[in-house]
């Protein structure tokens, strides 16, 4: 829609965090990517498909929902004019 | 460091080798056609893993995959942009109905330089990519 930003943020480190501290080596291997993936999914520099956030969720026992959340917020930027 | 970050420094180093041989030697030999024997040097390349690894299986996850396949189409646009320019400029600068007659070492040189650019692009955009995320 114009004049509005989404965004997809994700509650991986507060997750891992949640279970047990869990390392981002172990999700990586629970999700079958690499570490590095990982790191770079919890600073929102990658967005993950579809798979990928399943089966994330999947290794912490929760919804996809419960990871991602898309955000949409208005931009006063494009919206002004 | 990942493992085709890695492979991107590695390349970078091997062709830096090469350009560094090759430059010398014609220096030397002051003779272009035998100092292509420098652009030998880019088979150093094989000794990295990720070269096999291909030949064990798909091990990349789908950013690794994407990545790659954005530095793959990186170096294929920046050789197709240089073929269509140099086409161009020859064709602009002898005329498009000339004949050219080029001696047989210049075709391998271009197919050197051709895979020496594919290789650098792809390198480079591979650790933009991975600093970007």
């Amino acid at each position: 829609m114009p004049g509005e930003k989404t965004e997809i943020r994700n509650n991986i480190r507060r997750l891992r965090f949640d279970h047990g501290e869990m390392t981002q080596d172990d999700l990586a291997k629970q999700a079958g990517v690499t570490r590095h993936t990982i790191m770079a999914l919890e600073a929102g520099k990658y967005f993950p498909s579809l798979l990928l956030a399943f089966r994330i969720a999947r290794a912490f026992g929760v919804g996809v929902d419960q990871v991602f959340e898309y955000v949409e917020t208005s931009d006063p930027g494009l919206s002004a004019s | 460091m990942t493992n085709s970050e890695n492979w991107a420094w590695w390349t970078l180093g091997v062709i830096a080798l090469t350009l560094i041989a090759f430059f010398a030697l014609v220096a030397i030999l002051r003779n272009v056609p035998a100092s292509q024997s420098a652009f030998a040097l880019m088979a150093l390349m094989a000794l990295h893993p990720r070269s096999w690894r291909k030949f064990k299986g798909p091990q990349f996850d789908e950013r690794e995959k994407e990545i790659a396949e954005k530095a793959q189409l990186a170096a294929f646009r920046a050789v197709w942009v240089v073929f269509i320019g140099l086409v161009m400029t020859i064709g602009f600068v002898k005329g498009w109905n000339a004949t050219l007659s080029v001696p047989v070492w210049m075709l391998s040189s271009a197919i050197c330089w051709a895979l020496i650019l594919v290789l650098t692009v792809e390198s480079v955009t591979t650790l933009v990519l991975y600093r970007r995320g």
